[in-house]
């Protein structure tokens, strides 16, 4: 019999919305994952195994999947009556490869935000200098609130097979996160000539001009590989919140933050003057056709 | 004798306490021991960015925190006296995801967490409900995720989208749109006739009677067959008292107190602390036990939930089921399946419902940021039942939030003379394994309970 790699998948302070979201994954490649890897231990879906009596055993582990952010703070949150830190602690010397999975994991990401308990971090920051160094990959940070399942599987088949993945300056799979999330937007050409949306729940529009779309600055695949494998938030309409990018969550979100009329950030690694520069050009033009509505029914 | 068990796979984790006394739960106490803060989180925010920060409450019911959210502040508006238009279109998008999403949850719910507990009370092997193997567990997972499809298709993606705001929905579906999340809502009905019940879904939604319960086939007949045989129709019963919050979805709002019906008044409800900790400090007395508080209804522990929902509502076949079995874990599960039938029907009524020439949005008057004062409470009914937010905004900011479960009203602490809703119905268990299923038919969120 082939033997397949173990997976352990823990949690910490988290909503469980990556558990749920792998579970979402196209179902022949959740199938396919459970037939290649051996699922040994999930809070939410195993039932024959305990994590403290994995702990304890000699079991050792090839893929630390980690969902949610980490703490040692036990008066807000314990684990089976041990603090989140202690148990990963004590899991990442038995693992292989180190995923966290989710911006909670990667970086706290909302939960960080929840400042009565100030020791709130993610999986890389709570570990110390010396299980870091001793492990044999550096620590995979699938950032996303929630992550993509596709993201997740296709990082677990690449080490599966490579044994390594490249990474970013965030330790983000780069082939994942090199391009951005308004690479593959169906709204693109209204961001060319750029064309405003009337206000929210309109096909026609960029939202990247009020309604604060951070498409143009943040790194994800999410118009490449389609949520739920049919869609994405901004070909819908609602704007990119940048839930994969570090900063995640920000002030105002929901709303684009202006300087005379220009949005104040623009589109990561763009010079403001290049920006200004065709976004005058790209007014002055009235093109019909973007102005209006994509479908006209003619009853 | 006391004993004390960490239980999993119910979104989450929960400490179980029992005291023992001949072989019965004579006491017992349910420990949510995390907590997150969502409501110090949210004070101090950009009303708006409420509409990112609740719905990651929780992984599997995002939807109805944020539903509940843009109710709550669309009454934010009223109760300043600011008029606020929500097209119809709107409105029903926003009735189909918080369905959708609800669908999802019960299904996973029934062969995830539930069945794995109620089948390894059998003697029989039941391979098929195998967690990770079986192939109804991967056929459940399936059809959950195939059903998902839908809600991304108005929401962008699930879990987790935002897509609702105060004023209508961002999206704008077209009518290939909507005949496609009618497609997906066609492959649930199929699975609900082949897996789940074994019967046509008119045939199954004009039962009114305990006897069409040996109508059922399959999956629902494989649960009825062991519940009786290991007397689930007569354990888990607790206050038999109901409540529902919230008009939506085609349920309705009002309480049962044994035989009493009655409208909801608002200002009846209230939360306790005698049990709970507090945030504030850093050593709890020795009374509190749970970072759930305890909420009541004029002063009475009431059930909130499907089988709140169904018996509210007077759905004939769950009401003659329990008038034979009253609130035993076989009458609360049987709810929870019963309404997969009745949102599935729902939803394509709603599709068939949206006209979409109107508006997907009226740009509010003012924004939120602009408002010096108001407070307000937007209701909703989620998967585990009635979800409340009251939200009070001041200088354009959120000055307080506070969220109301539906999982704390059912598992929220109580005391040895006056226990919680959970709580009671798990005191008689004569073991480990049958308290641990009563307490999972209640669909124990503990993300939602502490939030």
């Amino acid at each position: 019999m082939r033997i397949k790699p173990k997976v352990l998948w823990f949690q910490g302070i988290t909503c469980n919305g990556n558990t749920h979201s792998l579970l979402c994954a196209n179902p022949s490649r959740l199938e396919l994952f459970l037939n290649s890897f051996d699922l040994i231990y999930h809070p939410s879906l195993t039932t024959h195994t305990n994590l403290l009596d994995i702990i304890d055993s000699e079991e050792k582990i090839d893929f630390l999947l980690i969902e949610g952010a980490i703490s040692n703070n036990t008066n807000f949150f314990s684990i089976s009556n041990h603090s989140v830190k202690d148990l990963l602690s004590k899991l990442v010397l038995k693992s292989t490869y180190i995923i966290a999975v989710g911006s909670c994991a990667s970086y706290g990401g909302v939960h960080a935000k929840f400042t009565l308990n100030d020791d709130i971090t993610g999986v890389q920051n709570s570990l110390d200098k010396k299980s870091l160094s001793k492990l044999k990959h550096k620590v995979v940070n699938l950032t996303g609130c929630p992550v993509h399942p596709e993201w997740i599987l296709q990082t677990l088949f690449i080490l599966k097979s490579k044994g390594t993945i490249h990474l970013d300056e965030e330790h983000r799979p780069i082939e994942l996160y090199s391009t951005l999330t308004h690479h593959g937007c169906i709204r693109n050409e209204y961001f060319e000539w750029k064309v405003e949306p009337e206000h929210f729940g309109t096909k026609e529009g960029c939202l990247f001009y009020s309604q604060g779309c951070r498409g143009p600055m943040t790194k994800s695949s999410c118009n490449k590989i389609l949520w739920n494998g049919v869609n994405s938030k901004t070909r819908v309409g609602m704007p990119c919140i940048g839930c994969t990018e570090t900063d995640f969550p920000r002030l105002n979100m929901l709303e684009t933050n202006k300087n005379i009329g220009i949005p104040a950030e623009v589109p990561l690694g763009i010079s403001k003057r290049a920006y200004l520069t065709i976004t005058g050009v790209a007014k002055t033009f009235n093109i019909n056709r973007l102005e209006e509505k994509l479908i006209k029914y003619d009853d | 004798m006391k004993t004390v068990d960490i239980v999993e796979r119910i979104e989450g984790e929960a400490r179980l306490r029992l005291e023992w006394k001949n072989g019965i739960v004579h006491d017992s106490k349910i420990e949510f021991l995390n907590f997150r803060g969502f409501e110090y989180i949210l004070e101090g925010k950009p009303p708006l960015d409420a509409l990112v920060y609740t719905p990651r409450v929780c992984g599997i019911c995002g939807q109805a925190h944020l539903l509940a959210t843009v109710n709550a502040l669309e009454n934010i508006y009223r109760n300043a006296n600011i008029d606020i238009e929500v097209p119809l279109k709107a409105k029903l998008i926003r009735e189909l995801g918080l369905a959708i999403e609800t669908l999802d949850s019960h299904i996973k719910w029934f062969y995830l967490f539930i069945m794995p507990d109620v089948t390894s009370l059998s003697n029989k092997e039941y391979k098929e409900y195998e967690p990770i193997k079986g192939r109804k567990w991967l056929g459940a997972t399936k059809t959950a995720s195939d059903i998902m499809r839908a809600l991304a298709i108005i929401g962008g993606q699930w879990p987790h989208t935002s897509y609702m705001v105060p004023g209508g929905v961002m999206c704008d579906p077209t009518l290939i749109d909507l005949a496609t999340i009618e497609n997906y809502i066609d492959q649930g009905i199929a699975f609900f006739e082949n897996n789940l019940s074994g019967v046509d879904m008119c045939d199954y939604l004009q039962f009114n009677s305990i006897d069409d319960l040996d109508k059922l086939s399959e999956d629902l007949k494989d649960f009825k067959d062991i519940s009786f045989e290991y007397g689930l129709n007569n354990t888990g019963k607790s206050y038999n008292r109901f409540f529902v919050l919230a008009d939506i979805l085609g349920f309705k709002s009002g309480r049962i107190k044994q035989v009493n019906s009655g409208k909801v008044n608002m200002v009846k409800i209230k939360e306790y602390t005698e049990f709970s900790f507090d945030a504030n400090v850093k050593k709890q007395s020795s009374k509190k036990y749970s970072w759930a508080k305890t909420v009541k209804y004029d002063e009475l522990f009431f059930e909130t939930g499907p089988m709140a929902r169904a018996m509210v509502g007077g759905r004939k076949f769950i009401k003659s089921i329990h008038k034979e079995y009253e609130d035993s874990v076989f009458t609360r599960v049987m709810s929870r399946m019963d309404e997969i039938a009745f949102l599935l029907d729902k939803c394509k009524k709603i599709i068939k419902n949206i006209d979409i020439s109107e508006s997907s949005y009226i740009e509010p008057k003012i924004k939120l940021k602009d408002i010096s004062y108001s407070k307000a409470t937007g209701v909703v009914e989620a998967a585990r039942g009635s979800l409340m937010h009251e939200v009070e905004i001041e200088n354009g900011k959120i000055k307080s939030y506070n969220l109301i479960t539906p999982t704390v009203w059912n598992l929220g602490p109580g005391s040895k003379i006056d226990p919680g809703v959970a709580q009671k119905a798990i005191i008689g268990s004569t073991s480990l394994n049958e308290a641990k299923i009563i307490l999972r038919s209640f669909d124990v969120c503990s993300v939602c309970t502490t939030h």
